[in-house]
This record gives structure tokens, C-alpha cells and sequence, in this order.
């Protein structure tokens, strides 16, 4: 179960914030500026690395996937032009008969690994920075990359102490003054002669006055966070639920730059952008049966659930009819297939059974819940961006009409390992955007009924129409 | 005695300024109804309780607000079938039928539901219409009173059982039978017969008796005499000229209404009031029917009198000396001028009748063939096959089954314990079959007399396909997998005739089997198309086929045998009829239908006595034994005692009451059943031919009142006057509310109130010239007034992009009620119960408002569809507290529902009165998902459980309760066919967008479109010189646009 991630804020804390934060980024930029452009530098390598690499080696450096793990290969190489070679072209060096590549190959062949002949030196030195970094754990340690990191710091900042020494500051003096206008008062009293009963502690407490205070300043306290925290319900910035799949939108649309629509193809034609039937997952995973990262149990949930039979290559026959034991034969023996290959084991363990065991637990759970006793038929998501039922919301008039980018409203996703709900999905947010946001109004003739915004366009009386100019703020076009 | 009078007036309340209804008419809700009953106590209260539950309210909000948000799931398709793409609809071409109900539709279906149904273009019978009983058929679907699965009775009631089971029982019982006999409804499906037929050939001593809901016998046995062809014919109403009708409800319920609409309304439509030419329609009758309001003339005669009516009308035009004695004077007169009409529009003229006397029939061929109406108004080359019941049949089987010879009956598509000519009879003689077997989808009477349940798909389930008139073939397609454990029953007759011919392992025996008998006769019949592939992908996709084959016929004129009915000479008679909402009960337990009023007397809810309503010449008008509405009366027809409340209905014929068929059910679900009494043990027979009326009637004096009347005629009116009692003025009641109150003197008055207000105007076709005039001067002084504005400088933002608008055409308006159900259908409108309306809460977006003018004794009638009329100046917006309802700039009056407060102002301040509360929560949209009630344990409102909710349209909230609801102009509709245009990079045209009740219409009365397109079809329909915006001089700058209804009457009929 999520728990709501409950914010309040003031207007003026946000302003500081953002007052603080420009100031911050601006130094940053100075530094990041004025700091010599290194020609080796793990930042780029990782890039690289992401772009070049990542698809068949592990991001860990440590484990093997359809090659192998890269931490220590400049040790294991121990030539630094033969390691170059081999990642410009790996085949050349094998005909050449490098011990090394030689060796390689009757490791992984029939594998090729592909040529990269346009890198530079400086870029591979780059890569391998990083390589190295990740293998000894020193890349990421250190603050490296500034921009990613300054915000970070900068929102999380609380101004708590701030008005704690101010209200401390200022109790102080309120206190200070009472003491004051007392002894002025008993002063005054012992003057005129009167006789001055000083009042107790609990007597000044529970007067009229201090009650009456406290009454007003617990209703106001009160109503203030109600309404902040009623303004706030059902909002879920930043929900990031775990999914039944660990799916990386970081490796499929950033690393492999798979284009969104891809597999949310009804986006620019319905209201839904919908998430992907297994079926599209299977164009690809057909062929990529192990993940770069989380191995062969997450794709394997795939298999699961449409009945691929990843050891045959083969749709089952029947899968809908499959007991549970007879699924589990089918993939538990995939995984421990892979189990071996990875291992380079002739046999199964006891540390793989007890892997493949605890993978096939996970799938299941994965795949089943209260209402779908059955692993076959669909994976059921957690939805993350959640609309009330009173908002209309329609993908095909943003993506195909408006020409929004995906990322605007959800943020830089290819770079996601776990997705967020990016924006806080708010009317005001929405009605924002709106506002600032400019039709393509020449573009499209269907806005040719607008003749006056046309004329005033051409005159050079209107600069831009925006969604707000043509009704993009009434009721009706969200509410009905 | 008869008193003309120009008024236009509401019911016999308005002419008689009733003192609760003028209360009633001064506010937005009815006083009655917050007075008295169960609401009170709710209500009830004191400030401590108000503490008390304001604590509660604070505590729970707190506690709710404190909890998790529900985890949301999305589920994917596992492999995604290419035709679906998740938020877009798709449309199959299908086929509603009931019986001889047809209309060729389209279904609307997202994500794999049927959500609305749709006329469809391209039938040239519908031709894209629809009625209210094919909008409503789709929630049909989602009845979760339909049967779950083959089941077998035992004497604690229904078990389930397997079909393998239920096969191997059945073939054991048909093998040891001696006499099988099969009882259905018309089937119009050329399959569905084939399947019969092999069913019948495996089994000889098996036989089909085919008997209908209202019988059509006597018309079928003439035309046999006459033409040698048992069946209806093609009858044209666009062809005619004059057109007199016996009785005949050919607009509303009688054979095929949608068509008959659609060509009916060609001649009344006035498209250039230059060449104003309109047809005349005279209608023969005793109780005012849905065609007799939409006719010119109506003719009162009783009854028993129809068959000397029609006799005189034959001796006038065949010649002839039938005895005519007993026929009132008025009607006799008139009919002799007719006739004269009639015969001077020779071959443009059509008679028609309802009549069930095979005499009468006779008649009615010969008129129509002295009049030259075979070939030209009616075609009996071309013929229908939408009535095929068969009385004398039917009256064997009851014997045969009587006398025990018959083992086994199988029920298909009928209910004839209810409905059935002699249901008492035939209940009786049922009880002695042995084994009887229903293929019904729900336990009706019938079904539930059953032994066996081999329960059918519903209709949006099945492959099946239908020849509605001869070579005129459209398709059935399932648009959703079964929802239920059912069986088509074509296929159950196959696998018990253990069929050679069908597939059974196949996926789709039936679909493979209705393809290879298509591939067989309507392939193979024709020659157009020559791949059977590409003819049957065709067919699918048009849903529709028409071969265009026409037999010969000709007219043999036959000996007309003496015994037609004659007078009875009674005081007093009652009529029965189907209304357009239920049929013959048919349609009772689809809570749309029992909920839509009927078109003519505005009751739902429960039939109604209409008895008639006389003006006393002075001031009042008076009832029927001094009835008023909704009181209870003890109704003895024959032997049989009922206690019914009544209707005053203008037009009923005095000496004769009416009472609807198709209520009192017993076992229609919980919207059906025990609503209303049933009548059809009391419908007459002569010659074995069932007569919808008796003479043998009495009708007692007011023994009390109704708890609920539903009627909704006196809700949400419009411009009433009414005489203010202190100052003695006419003022309009519906702003009694502006009363003046001076503080100084202490007078009261109302502040001058507009009355002459235009609501409805009315012109003769042949006084046209004058009327237009008039219209034009009282608009040109309201126009005036509309030069002032309350939203300044808006004109500009409308004259930019779109200003939606709306055309309603008054003279094609026949008040069918399609369009209130199919807005229903479209806008997730709640449906609230007989007590609810009671007290006005109706929830009907769309209302059809009925307005009766002229001669009072028989006057005409207007029906006007009513809905949020959008106004640019709309006195609703500038109330609203809290911004819920304002103005786009497109000119649609926008409803926020989620701004809303419900604070009512804006329906207290709307001139239409076209908003509506929800005053409870009809739809559980309240409800947190984890409270909502049990099924089975608690009464939930209808249409809150899952499988009714599956009908809702996906795009439009359902409101929950204390929110203001109204016409949106289908926003949804405008908002995606702008999104189409966008897509697609091009202008909006007129098919892009277009309203629920738009599509529905079968007479393309409304129009709907974008005011500032000039190529628009409204553009066009905006410049007749006949249209008036309804109450233009409050300026409220509407933008629904009406038309002046014009009538062709015949004053020389009411002499």
C-alpha cells in the first residue's frame, strides 16, 4: 500500500525555495563553467557506456549477461591497445589470433560482439573510467555530475529552523514585554498604594484572554492545514509503486531509445495511451530473453503470462488449460537453464534450486492476486497516473494535435528506472499549461473557422494563439 | 358540446386554473412533495442534532482523509486484438427484433461493451431511425434478471444443471413425445427458420404455432383472400396524399412505425412555405393514440362501431349497401366527405385499420383498391413479414393441449401466460402438457411454468439475420461474448434434430451455419457481387442486403361476409392498447421503458384508465363521473374487478374508457412485475379472432387516491397564465415568484409578468401567409428586446471558432420518445422509481412537452422535445454561487457538476425548467467502493450494480447526489468530433458531431449543428421563415430554434 505524500507549503516558503534554488543553480553553472573540460571523464563514459555497451553487458560490471561482465577486463587484458582493438573490432583480433580474443570467443561464441571502429581513444578511456569506477565503487562516491545533484539538495533544504529561531526570537520578546508591563503595573499599583495580588502561573493560564487566544489559534492552525491537506487529497506527485514487473523505462526508452508510442501506440489516436498488451512485449523479447540488468526472472513473467515457452522458442498449446505445476515446470526449468549458463555449472545447485525457487515464488506473486487466481492472462500494473473520475483527459489532442512531448506532462521517463508520477496532475497545473501553451494553429486547417485570430495573426496584432485563446480554460472541455 | 378556442393549453388543470397546479407552477419543486410523505422525516431536526451531526461529518471526513489511497490497477490486453483501441468505439451493424419489431442499428461498443445503439443509414426500411424500444434494448443486455444457465425445475425451484446434461434429458423427452409443438412470436429470420423447419423434419410429429403479442390475423387471412398471399404488404405513406387511419397506430406501435414515421413525416414537413403542400391524415378512433394526436381529424367512434365505419366508407367509395346502423350521426357525416377526399386523391391515397375482423379487412383491401392504391401507397409485391401469428392456430393448439394429446411444448420467444389470446386458457391447458421447455432469457409467467430452461443469448450476442419484407435481408452480429452460461436456441433445436448439417465442435456452429444458408439462398439469389467472400464481408459490415425481388400480386375481389362487428349499443365501452413504451408487456422489465412516459397521456410508471373530459361550455371542464387524476376507481370488465387509477384524457371519446396493455406482470423483475393491472384476460374474440376492446364494462365512482401519480404532464411547465386573486390580473405563473411587496402600504401584486408568451405557435397549411406574418411581427418586437445584453462584448467570442446550435422541427415531431431514451443511454441519466416522479423528480434530460390547441373536445396536438436550450443570456449562470454553471465560448451553458453545491438556484431561475437535482443518490456514485450493498441482501437503487453499470457511457460522469444535472448538448459528442477534425487536419463538417436524440430520431425532427457554418445543414435549416425561439422575449438569447407547427385539419369535419 502507498501512503499519500503529504506537502504543505506557504507561497512565500516556495518563493524562497525557488529564489534559493536559482541562486544555487547559478553557482553551480559558474563552477560547472569554469571547471577545465577533462578529455577523460567517467560522466562521459557512463553515456557511453549507456548508449554502446549496457545492451548485452551488465550494468553492475560484475555479472556476466550476453557478454560478460566488464569490471577488471583492463586487468584481465593487461594491454590497453588489445583491449582497444578487441572493442573497435573484436574480430579482426581474433583472426589475428590475440591469446586473449582468442580465448573470448571459445567462451562465447557463436556471439559476436559488435564493432565499434568509430570510437575514440579518449572516449573508450572514458568508458573504462567508469568501468573502473563501478567495479571499485569510487564512481558515484564523490559529487560528479553537478547539474543531476544541485537539486537534490536544494529541495529537500527545510526552512524549519528558520522560523524556529524567529518564533523562539520573538517569544523571548513577547515574554520580555509582559514581564515589563507587570512590573510596570505592580510598580504602578505599590505606587498608588493598592494592593497588588500577583497572579499564579495556572490563573494567568486559564483566563479569558490566553483560553480565548489559544481557542482562535487552534481553529485557525486547523482550518489552514484542513484546506491545504483537502487541496492536496487524491494528488501523487512522485507516487512510484512497485510493479509487478521491475520494467526500466531507463533501459528500454533511454538506453535502447525505443520510442514511446511504441508501446503506448493508442496515445495518438485515443484518449488512453494504454499500456502495451504482452503481446508488443514479445516483438522484442522473442529475441532478448535475459535482461541487462535483472536477469531472466522479470522477462520470464512475460512468458508467463501470454505462454511462451522461451526453452522451445514455442507458443504452448492449450496455456489457458495448464495447471500451476505445469507452468512452473516450463519456466522454472528455463531459469535453471540459465541458472547454469550463467554459472557455467552442468548441474543445478543447491544455491540455484533455491534461486530458480525463489524466482518462481515471485512470479507467481506477480502475476496472481485476490481476483486472478491464474498466472496466464494479462499483468496486472499498478496504475500510476490516476485522474478523477470527473476529468476527461484525452491522449490523441495532446500528442497527435498539439504535438506535446510525452515528457512534458511525465516527466524525463527515459531516465526512470522506477517510473514517478512526474507532475502533480492539478487542475491549476493543468489550467497553467494551458495558458502558456501555443496552438498549432497555422498548421492544422480545421482552426481556419478561427478567421479573426488569422487576421489578427497576419496584421501582427496577436503574436501567438494559445490553448487558453481558443477555450482551453472553460469547464466543458475537461468536465462532462 | 363543442367549444373551439385559439388557446393552447396544457391539460384540464391549466383550463381550469387548478389552485395546487398554479402553486405547483410557481416553483421549481413541488410543494406537495416536501410536505407530505417520507421525506419529511428526514428532514426533521434540531439544532442539536444539526451539532451532533456536523461532529459525525467532521469525524468521518477526518478519518476518511486519514486513510490510504486505493491501489489502482491497469490491466492490459495479453495479446491485444487489432480492432480495439482502448477509449476509441467501435460500431457493428446489427439487428434489433422483438417479434415484428425491427430496426436495423449500429451498435456502439468501447472496450468490448455495447454501450448505445445507433440507427443505421444504410437500411432503406429504417434508414438510420430508430424507436425507444430498440435505444432501450440494449440495457436489456445487462438485466440481472436474465438466466444465468440451463436449469432444470425440482420442487424447491430452479437447479442448475450442465447443457450435456440438459441435451441428453431433452433428446430422451423428444424421442418418447408423440406430439411436440413448438410456440413462438413472428420470426422474421430466414435461418431461424431453416433451423425450425430441420427440427420439424427430424421430427414429424413436431409443428410450429406462431401467435402474436396484438394480433395482425385478420389483415394476414384478407390479403390471403384477396391476393392469395398470406402476409403484410409494403405500405407507403410518403405517397399519400390522404391518409385515413382505422384505429391504426401506425406511428407508434402498428407493424413497422419507424418506417411509417420516416415516410409519413415527407408530407409534413414544410421545407418551403411557398409551396406549403401537407398531406391530410384523419384518424378513426375512440382513444386519442400517438398517430390520432399527430393527425389532422380525428373521428370518435366507439369500438364496437369500427366495422359500420368502415362499412360506410365502403358503401361511399366501393358502393355498396353494407349496414351501416348504429354509426354516430357526427361520424357517418364525416365519413361521406372523406370519402369524396379520397376519391378525389385516387391513387394517392391510403386506408388503413388496425381492425381484427377479417370482414373489415375485406373492406379495406376493396377501398384501397377502388381508390388505386395497390401499386401506388401500397405494395403488395413487396411483402412484410412483421405479423405472422395466427389465431386460429394458436385456438387449436389450447384444445390439443386441453385435451392431452400434446407431450411436449417448446416456448421460443414468447410469453403467452401473459400475453396469449385466452391466457387463462391457455395457462390451463399448459398446466396439462407434461414437459415444457423455454428458451426464454428471463424467467417470465410462461418460464417460470416451464420444467426445463435452455436459456438463448440475447440478441447483441447472436449470429442471426432477419428478412424484415420480402428480399430486404439484414444481419445479426454479437457485438460481446455471452455474458451468461447461455446457448443460441436455433442451435438447440439443431443439436437436438442432431443436425448433419452443422458443426458442433466448430466455435461458432451457429454463425457457420446462418453463412452456408446466406451462401444457399440470398448468395446465391443474386448476381451482383460474385466471390461469396467478399458478398458476406460486405453484408457484415453493412449489416443490411436487399435482393430487390417483387412478386406478382393482383387483386381477386372475394364475396365480403356479413358478420362484421356492430354496434353494441352499450353506454359505455373500453379499448385496450399497446403503448409505445412496452408493447404488449414485452418490454416490462426494461427500466428505461417503464420509466419513459407514454408519449400521449404522460403516465409511467403503471397504466392509467383514460376516461374522457368534457367542457361544461362556462368555465369548467368536467370529468368522467366528476374523476380527476389519479384517483382510484373500481374497474369491472366481464367478471373481472380491478381497481385502476385514472387519466383525463382529452380526445377520448365520451361513452368510452381505454386502458393500456402490457402492465400488471408477475414475473418482469424488479422493474416489471406487479406494476399497473394486466388486461389481457379480458380481450373479446370474435369469429376466434382476439378484439382489443369489450362492451361489457363498468366503471365505479372515486373510491380513493393513488399514493404515487406518475404523470408527469403537470411537472416543469412552461408558460402558464394564471389570474392573479388580489389584483384580478393575468399574470405568468412561473413568476409568481416576482411578487411585489411594498413596505410601506403592505400591498402585495405581482410585478408585471410577460403573458403572452411564446411557447408554441400553431398555423394552418393553408393560412400559412398570415400566421408567418403574425410570427414575425411578435418576434421582430422580441428582438428588440434581444438587442440588450447582460454578458456584453460576448457576441465577438461567438462569432470565432463554433457556436453550437439546435433545430428542432415541430411538424416532424411525432413524440415517439426515441430521442429521451436514447439521451438516457447516452448521458448516464439515472432512472428513479414511481415515487420519485411522483414528487417530480425525474431526472430526463429530455422531455417531450405536450401541448394541445383547437377544438377542445377534439383537439390537436404538439409535441415539443424540451432541453437545456443553451442560452447566450442564461439567467441560470449569473445565480450560481459558485461558478458551476456558465457560458463557453461556444455558446454551451456549461454544468460543473463537480463546483456544484447544489444550492438549486439556478433550476429555481431556469424559464425552461430543464435542470434537474439529484435529490438521492440514484446511481451509488456516493458510495466508497467497499460499502457499496450487497446484491442479494439490500435493495440498491437500479442500476447501481456491476452488471447493469456495464451500460454506462465511459466518457460521461455519473453524478452523484445533491448536484444539478442538465443537456449538455451531448459535449462529449462536440468535443470528440472536433478532435476527429483536428486528427485529420481538416474543417468540422455537419456528420462529425451529432447529438443522442439527433441519431435517434426516425424522422429527423432535430438538427444540430455549428451555428457559425454556413454550409451547414442547420445554416439551411435556420432560414425558414416558420422558425420562433421558445420565450424570446425574456431575452435569454436561446440557442434552440423551433419550428411553428402547422396542421391541414379539415374545419368542414368538425361541423
Amino acid at each position: 500500500m502507498y501512503k499519500r505524500n503529504i506537502k504543505s507549503q506557504t507561497s512565500s516558503t516556495m518563493m524562497y525555495k525557488h529564489l534559493k534554488f536559482s541562486l544555487y543553480l547559478a553557482i553551480f553553472s559558474l563552477i560547472t563553467i569554469s571547471s577545465a573540460r577533462a578529455q577523460v571523464s567517467p560522466d562521459a563514459g557512463k553515456e557511453l557506456f549507456k548508449s554502446y555497451c549496457a545492451a548485452c553487458h551488465a550494468k553492475d560490471m560484475r555479472s556476466a549477461a550476453t557478454g560478460p561482465a566488464l569490471g577488471g577486463s583492463q586487468q584481465r587484458w593487461g594491454d590497453d591497445a588489445a583491449l582497444y582493438a578487441w572493442i573497435r573490432n573484436s574480430q579482426a583480433l581474433i583472426a589475428d589470433g590475440h591469446p586473449r580474443a582468442v580465448e573470448l570467443w571459445n567462451q562465447y561464441k557463436p556471439t559476436v560482439m559488435t564493432a565499434f571502429p568509430n570510437l575514440t581513444d579518449d572516449e573508450i578511456g572514458s568508458m573504462m573510467a567508469y568501468i573502473n569506477g563501478v567495479y571499485d565503487g569510487t564512481y558515484g562516491a564523490a559529487p560528479v555530475a553537478a547539474g543531476e545533484e544541485a537539486k537534490g539538495p536544494v529541495e529537500k533544504k527545510s526552512n524549519l529552523p528558520m522560523y524556529v529561531i524567529i518564533a523562539v526570537i520573538l517569544a523571548a520578546l513577547a515574554l520580555l514585554l509582559t514581564k515589563i508591563i507587570l512590573n510596570l503595573r505592580h510598580i504602578v499599583a505599590a505606587k498608588e498604594g493598592e494592593d497588588y495580588e500577583k497572579k499564579t502561573l495556572w490563573q494567568i493560564m486559564s483566563s479569558k484572554g490566553v483560553v480565548t487566544f489559544l481557542i482562535f489559534s487552534a481553529v485557525i492552525l486547523g482550518s489552514y492545514t484542513t484546506v491545504n491537506n483537502a487541496t492536496n487529497l487524491g494528488r501523487q506527485e512522485g507516487y512510484a509503486p512497485d510493479q509487478p514487473i521491475k520494467f526500466s523505462h531507463e533501459t528500454h526508452a533511454g538506453l535502447h531509445k525505443i520510442d514511446c508510442q511504441y508501446c503506448h501506440d493508442s496515445a495518438r489516436k485515443s484518449k488512453h495511451s494504454s499500456i502495451p498488451g504482452a503481446n508488443t512485449c514479445m516483438n522484442c523479447h522473442k529475441a532478448i530473453k535475459v535482461g541487462s540488468k535483472y536477469g531472466t526472472a522479470e522477462i520470464t513473467k512475460i512468458f508467463a503470462s501470454i505462454g511462451y515457452d522461451p526453452t522451445t522458442n514455442l507458443y504452448v498449446e492449450n496455456y489457458e488449460s495448464k495447471t500451476e505445476e505445469e507452468i512452473k515446470a516450463i519456466y522454472t526449468k528455463w531459469m535453471g537453464d540459465q541458472y547454469k549458463v550463467s554459472k557455467e555449472l552442468a548441474d543445478l545447485d543447491k544455491e540455484g534450486v533455491k534461486l530458480v525457487e525463489k524466482q518462481w515464488k515471485d512470479i507467481v506473486k506477480s502475476l496472481t492476486n485476490e481476483q486472478k487466481k491464474n498466472i496466464q492472462g494479462p499483468i496486472e500494473w499498478t496504475r500510476i497516473h490516476n485522474l478523477p473520475d470527473h476529468v476527461y483527459f484525452n491522449h490523441a489532442q495532446h500528442v497527435t494535435v498539439g504535438k506535446v512531448e510525452c515528457q512534458t506532462c511525465h516527466g524525463p521517463v527515459e531516465t526512470m528506472e522506477v517510473l514517478a508520477q512526474a507532475s502533480p496532475l492539478s487542475m491549476g497545473w493543468c489550467i497553467n499549461c494551458h495558458r502558456q501553451t501555443e496552438v498549432k494553429f497555422l498548421d492544422n486547417p480545421y482552426y481556419a473557422d478561427y478567421a479573426r485570430y488569422h487576421e489578427e495573426l497576419a496584421s501582427g496584432k496577436r503574436s501567438k494563439v494559445t490553448v487558453a485563446d481558443i477555450g482551453g480554460l472553460e469547464c466543458q472541455k475537461c468536465h462532462y | 358540446m363543442k367549444q373551439p378556442i385559439d388557446n393552447i393549453w396544457i391539460g384540464q388543470k391549466d383550463l381550469e386554473q387548478d389552485i395546487d397546479f398554479l402553486k405547483e407552477a410557481t416553483q421549481e419543486v413541488s410543494p406537495s412533495a416536501l410536505t407530505t410523505g417520507e421525506m419529511t422525516e428526514h428532514l426533521s431536526g434540531n439544532r442539536r442534532d444539526f451539532l451532533k451531526f456536523l461532529g459525525f461529518g467532521l469525524g468521518a471526513a477526518t478519518v476518511a482523509a486519514g486513510c490510504d489511497i486505493p491501489v489502482k490497477r491497469a490491466i492490459p490486453y495479453v495479446v491485444k486484438p487489432e480492432e480495439i483501441v482502448p477509449g476509441v468505439a467501435n460500431y457493428y451493424a446489427s439487428t434489433f427484433v422483438n417479434g415484428g419489431d425491427y430496426c436495423s442499428i449500429l451498435v456502439k461498443t468501447r472496450e468490448g461493451r455495447p454501450i448505445k445503439i445507433e440507427g443505421n443509414d444504410l437500411s432503406p426500411v429504417t434508414r438510420g431511425g430508430t424507436s425507444a424500444r430498440a435505444q432501450a434494448a440494449v440495457l436489456s443486455l445487462y438485466d440481472t434478471h436474465r438466466i444465468s444457465g440451463p436449469k432444470l425445475k425440482s420442487d424447491k425451484g430452479w437447479n442448475d444443471t450442465s447443457w450435456e446434461d440438459l441435451d441428453k434429458m431433452v433428446m430422451t423427452t423428444i424421442q418418447s413425445s408423440s406430439n411436440i409443438r413448438i410456440i413462438s412470436n413472428t420470426n422474421m429470420s430466414p435461418s431461424s427458420n431453416k433451423s425450425l423447419a430441420d427440427f420439424t423434419a427430424k421430427y414429424p410429429n413436431a409443428k410450429v404455432v406462431t401467435y402474436d403479442p396484438v394480433s395482425y390475423s385478420a389483415v394476414l387471412e384478407a390479403n390471403s383472400l384477396n391476393f392469395g398471399k398470406k402476409a403484410l404488404p409494403s405500405y407507403h405513406f410518403d405517397k399519400a396524399n390522404v391518409i385515413v387511419s382505422f384505429n391504426a397506430d401506425f406511428l407508434g406501435t402498428w407493424i413497422s412505425p419507424i418506417e411509417f414515421a420516416g415516410d409519413y413525416i415527407k408530407n409534413r414537413k414544410i421545407d418551403d412555405v411557398t409551396k406549403a403542400k401537407m398531406s391530410r391524415h384523419i384518424q378513426v378512433e375512440s382513444h386519442m393514440s400517438l398517430t390520432g394526436s399527430n393527425a389532422d381529424n380525428r373521428i370518435l367512434v366507439k369500438p364496437s362501431e369500427q366495422g359500420v365505419a368502415i362499412a360506410a366508407l365502403y358503401n361511399s367509395i366501393v358502393g355498396g349497401s353494407m349496414s351501416t346502423s348504429g354509426l354516430n350521426d357526427k361520424a357517418k357525416k364525416s365519413l361521406t366527405k372523406i370519402a369524396e377526399e379520397l376519391k378525389a386523391a385516387q391513387g394517392a391515397a391510403l386506408v388503413v385499420s388496425s381492425s381484427n375482423v377479417v370482414a373489415e379487412q375485406l373492406m379495406v383491401n376493396a377501398i384501397n383498391n377502388a381508390l388505386g392504391s395497390y401499386g401506388s401507397t401500397i405494395n403488395m409485391g413487396v411483402t412484410s413479414q412483421q405479423a405472422q401469428g395466427n389465431d386460429a392456430d394458436f385456438a387449436a393448439l389450447v384444445s390439443e393441449m386441453k385435451s392431452g394429446s400434446v407431450d411436449m411444448v417448446i416456448i421460443m420467444n414468447a410469453n403467452p401466460v401473459y400475453d396469449a389470446p385466452m391466457a387463462s386458457a391457455f395457462t390451463e391447458a399448459f398446466g396439462k402438457v407434461k414437459n415444457k421447455l423455454s428458451f426464454n432469457t428471463t424467467v417470465d409467467e410462461t418460464t417460470d411454468k416451464c420444467d426445463i430452461i435452455a436459456p438463448n443469448h440475447h440478441f447483441l450476442e447472436s449470429w442471426g439475420d432477419v428478412e424484415v419484407k420480402q428480399g430486404y435481408y439484414t444481419l445479426i452480429q454479437p457485438t460481446i461474448a455471452p455474458l451468461f452460461n447461455t446457448r443460441q436456441a436455433e442451435l438447440s433445436l439443431l443439436k437436438w434434430a442432431e443436425s448433419a448439417s452443422v458443426d458442433f465442435v466448430n466455435p461458432q456452429p451457429y454463425y457457420e451455419y446462418v453463412k452456408n444458408n446466406w451462401k444457399n439462398t440470398v448468395f446465391a439469389n443474386q448476381n451482383a457481387v460474385s466471390s461469396f467472400t467478399t458478398f458476406w464481408d460486405s453484408c457484415v459490415h453493412d449489416g443490411v442486403f436487399n435482393t430487390g425481388s417483387v412478386s406478382s400480386a393482383s387483386f381477386t375481389s372475394v364475396n365480403i361476409p356479413a358478420d362484421y362487428t356492430k354496434p353494441s349499443g352499450k353506454e359505455l365501452e373500453i379499448s385496450f392498447y399497446e403503448t409505445v413504451q412496452l408493447g404488449n408487456g414485452q418490454y416490462a422489465g426494461n427500466p428505461w421503458l417503464m420509466e419513459m412516459p407514454d408519449p400521449v397521456n404522460r403516465t409511467n410508471w403503471g397504466n392509467y384508465l383514460a376516461v374522457p373530459v368534457n367542457f361544461d361550455g362556462v368555465s369548467k371542464m368536467v370529468g368522467f363521473q366528476n374523476l380527476k387524476d389519479g384517483e382510484l376507481v373500481e374497474l369491472s370488465i366481464g367478471d373481472s374487478k380491478y381497481t385502476v387509477p385514472v387519466i383525463q384524457q382529452f380526445g377520448q371519446m365520451p361513452g368510452t374508457v381505454a386502458i393500456a396493455l402490457g402492465y400488471g406482470r408477475t414475473h418482469a423483475g424488479i422493474t416489471g412485475q406487479n406494476v399497473g393491472i394486466n388486461v389481457n384476460n379480458d380481450l373479446t374474440y370474435v369469429n376466434g379472432y382476439r378484439q382489443n376492446y369489450s362492451s361489457n364494462v363498468a366503471v365505479s365512482t372515486k373510491i380513493g387516491k393513488e399514493k404515487d401519480f406518475s404523470c408527469v404532464q403537470y411537472h416543469h411547465t412552461i408558460g402558464v397564465k394564471a389570474v392573479d386573486t388580489e389584483s384580478g390580473k393575468e399574470i405568468n405563473a412561473d413568476e409568481a415568484a416576482l411578487v411585489f411587496f411594498d413596505y410601506f402600504t403592505g400591498a402585495k401584486g405581482f410585478q408585471g409578468a410577460l403573458t403572452d408568451r411564446s411557447v408554441v405557435y400553431t398555423a394552418h397549411v393553408n393560412d400559412l401567409k398570415n400566421s408567418i406574418e403574425g410570427l414575425t411581427k411578435k418576434r421582430k418586437h422580441a428582438q428588440h428586446l434581444n438587442e440588450q445584453q447582460i454578458y456584453a462584448g460576448f457576441d465577438h467570442n461567438y462569432k470565432l471558432g463554433h457556436h453550437w446550435g439546435m433545430h428542432v422541427d415541430l411538424n416532424a415531431c411525432i413524440g415517439c420518445g426515441a430521442c429521451t431514451v436514447a439521451c438516457m443511454a447516452e448521458n448516464n441519466v439515472p432512472v428513479v422509481g414511481k415515487h420519485e416522479v411522483a414528487i417530480h423528480h425525474e431526472m430526463a434530460w429530455l422531455r417531450i412537452d405536450r401541448y394541445y390547441y383547437g377544438d377542445i373536445e377534439s383537439p390537436n396536438t404538439i409535441y415539443q422535445p424540451m432541453m437545456c436550450q443553451h442560452c447566450d443570456n442564461a439567467p441560470c449562470e449569473n445565480v450560481c454561487p459558485v461558478n458551476a454553471s456558465n457560458h463557453s465560448s461556444e455558446g454551451l451553458n456549461q454544468m460543473a457538476y463537480n463546483r456544484c453545491i447544489g444550492t438549486r438556484y439556478c433550476a429555481n431561475n431556469c424559464p425552461y425548467k430543464v435542470r434537474r437535482f439529484n435529490w438521492l443518490d440514484y446511481t451509488t456514485a456516493d458510495i466508497f467502493p467497499g460499502n457499496q450493498p450487497k446484491l442479494a441482501d439490500e435493495n440498491i437503487p437500479f442500476g447501481a450494480d456491476n452488471l447493469t453499470r456495464m451500460v454506462l457511457n465511459p466518457d460521461v460522469t455519473v453524478r452523484s447526489r445533491g448536484v444539478i444535472e442538465k443537456c449538455s448538448f451531448c459535449v462529449q459528442r462536440i468535443q470528440e468530433g472536433k478532435l476527429a477534425a483536428k486528427v485529420e487536419g481538416r474543417e468540422l463538417m455537419d456528420a462529425d458531431v451529432k447529438t443522442a436524440c439527433q441519431t435517434s430520431c426516425p424522422t429527423g425532427a432535430i438538427t444540430f449543428g455549428d451555428m457559425n457554418n454556413k454550409k451547414d445543414m442547420l445554416s439551411s435549416k435556420l432560414e425558414s421563415p416558420l422558425n420562433y425561439i421558445a420565450l424570446e422575449e425574456i431575452n435569454v438569447r436561446s440557442s434552440v430554434t423551433y419550428t411553428m407547427k402547422v396542421n391541414n385539419r379539415d374545419s368542414a369535419l368538425d361541423a
